[in-house]
């Protein structure tokens, strides 16, 4: 066999020599490019119509409250039964973002091209769900920012009165950041598991409906104890549960009914809620692994 | 059995994703038996299954996924292209499309809600729900395969409708109701086996004639869609 005579010509293309930015940077960037991407901003107007059309019920739902409050001096709803209010609308928001995130890369296959920088597979999975969180995070807490503002203005006993109104809205935000960890991480998994947008949407959908008469009918049963764990079926009503062990009476004022009747089983919730979030997000990375393998 | 059909039937049962479709009627013939078998009373337990989750959640969600499924697929593929130039009628597109997506989506849905039914009440309720979620499986399929045709994103839309406009404004605003395919299946069934299990604010004659009107409007609609249909590429 001769010797290989192939050389490589330098026809001159000039070498990057600035300075290169680690894993941290890419993680950023893939985070900041995410939580772009989920309210279509920087894509075409078509990519913004669905976020955005969330986003504006629930701020005209908050607004409508805020109104009603200042002008009746009557209180519709808690910071946080505003969450609970709108959970058909997230689980809408999550149904077009999650599949905007994870599944046009799936489908274009562009894995490869991200994997080939410095960035861990796991970096991304994570970065993906980072953003969805902080989305569906911004979609709760904006709107509680929003009645917070109102309720603050109007508010007839000064400082004071707006201190105690800082001090309803914090927990508020809290567990809008429950909701948010949780529908992310379910939703971010369901969607990774298919390229097809269309299909990721509707998984989602059905995963997240489908749970709730669950609930429904464990509540009926001739147990106290399923009854009181029953609305462990469900995402939103477990993190309801968690709420109402966590937060108490900040979540719904005790003569509304003081939240979901969980009786003593406050800690479960809390431990299901854990388990569930690093069960998905495991589940997740797992599935990266194997993508990126392929 | 025309060739589309066949082609459109081998599309959905060939992948592996038609499982995912399973276990949504599983859940509610599960929670109907174990309702039953620990002796719930049937007034009770019935609501939240058949209507809350059988025709509320499984009915529409199954259509949607179906429905989009055998055209909308086709389009985000691309493959579309191989059957509008074959030289056949638009409707002899659309109709077989359309009859297998209704099909599909009715066989899933009312099998598990005739069981329910039955063990809910009588055979006669368990009748009743499977014809009646079969003509609303008809009507969302032309729904969502006409959507799939007018819209890029057809789920999406759908979505819209099943969660926005029959979940949250029907609980809310009892007027839009009257436009809702959910409550038309609710008062079909409702007529063909009175119980006080179910309840609605519709008049059967309204919901017969609106689902009617739903089936063939949106059937003619995608007709005449797919006359003009460009083929362009995935959305932004």
């Amino acid at each position: 066999m001769p010797e290989p005579t192939g050389v490589i010509h330098d026809i001159g293309y000039q070498r990057y020599t600035g300075p290169r930015l680690g894993r941290r940077h890419v993680f950023g960037a893939l985070y900041g490019h995410g939580l772009r991407t989920v309210f279509g901003l920087g894509r075409s107007a078509k990519a913004k119509i669905f976020p955005w059309l969330v986003v504006g019920i629930v701020t005209v739902v908050a607004a409508g409250v805020t109104a009603v409050r200042s002008q009746l001096g009557q209180v519709v709803m808690t910071y946080a039964q505003f969450a609970d209010a709108m959970s058909w609308l997230v689980i809408f928001f999550v149904a077009v973002a999650a599949p905007e995130l994870v599944s046009r890369d799936l489908r274009s296959g562009v894995l490869p091209l991200y994997f080939s920088r410095p960035l861990p597979r796991d970096d991304y999975a994570l970065a993906k769900l980072l953003s969805l969180v902080s989305a569906i995070w911004l979609l709760l807490g904006g709107p509680q920012l929003v009645m917070f503002l109102g309720a603050a203005f109007t508010t007839p006993d000064g400082l004071r009165g707006t201190w105690n109104e800082l001090l309803d809205l914090l927990p508020g935000l809290l567990y809008a950041g429950l909701w948010a960890v949780v529908f992310a991480a379910i939703g971010l998994l369901v969607a990774s598991l298919t390229g097809k947008r269309a299909f990721a949407a509707g998984g989602i959908v059905a995963v997240f409906l489908m749970t709730t008469p669950v609930v429904g009918v464990l509540s009926i049963l001739p147990s106290r104890a399923v009854n009181e764990l029953a609305y462990l079926a469900s995402p939103s009503t477990l993190v309801g549960g968690v709420g109402t062990w966590a937060l108490g009476d900040l979540l719904v004022p005790a003569d509304q009914g003081g939240g979901i009747p969980i009786g003593s089983f406050g800690p479960v919730y809390a431990i299901v809620a854990v388990l569930l979030v690093s069960a998905c997000t495991a589940l997740l990375l797992l599935r990266y692994r194997k993508v990126a393998a392929r | 059995m025309s060739t589309v059909s066949w082609i459109t039937a081998r599309g959905l049962f060939g992948r592996r994703r038609f499982l995912m479709l399973l276990p949504l009627p599983a859940v509610l013939v599960l929670l109907a038996v174990l309702c039953r078998s620990l002796g719930v009373d049937p007034g009770e337990w019935a609501s939240p299954v058949l209507v809350g989750l059988g025709l509320a959640v499984v009915l529409p969600v199954v259509a949607l996924i179906v429905g989009t499924g055998v055209l909308g697929a086709e389009i985000d593929d691309g493959t579309v292209v191989h059957i509008l130039t074959k030289p056949l009628p638009r409707w002899q597109i659309v109709l077989p499309k359309l009859a297998v997506a209704a099909g599909v989506s009715a066989v899933t849905v009312a099998v598990p809600l005739y069981v329910a039914g039955v063990l809910a009440d009588s055979v006669r309720l368990g009748l009743a729900l499977a014809a009646a979620s079969a003509l609303g499986a008809l009507a969302y399929s032309a729904l969502f395969l006409a959507l799939s045709l007018v819209t890029r994103r057809p789920v999406l839309l759908g979505l819209v409708y099943v969660l926005i406009w029959e979940g949250l404004l029907g609980n809310f605003v009892s007027g839009t109701r009257v436009l809702s395919i959910q409550q038309w299946v609710i008062a079909l069934a409702d007529r063909m086996a009175p119980t006080a299990l179910l309840s609605t604010t519709v008049s059967v004659p309204v919901a017969v004639v609106l689902i009617a009107l739903v089936s063939v409007g949106f059937t003619v609609l995608a007709i005449d869609r797919l006359r003009s249909f460009s083929v362009a590429g995935e959305t932004s």
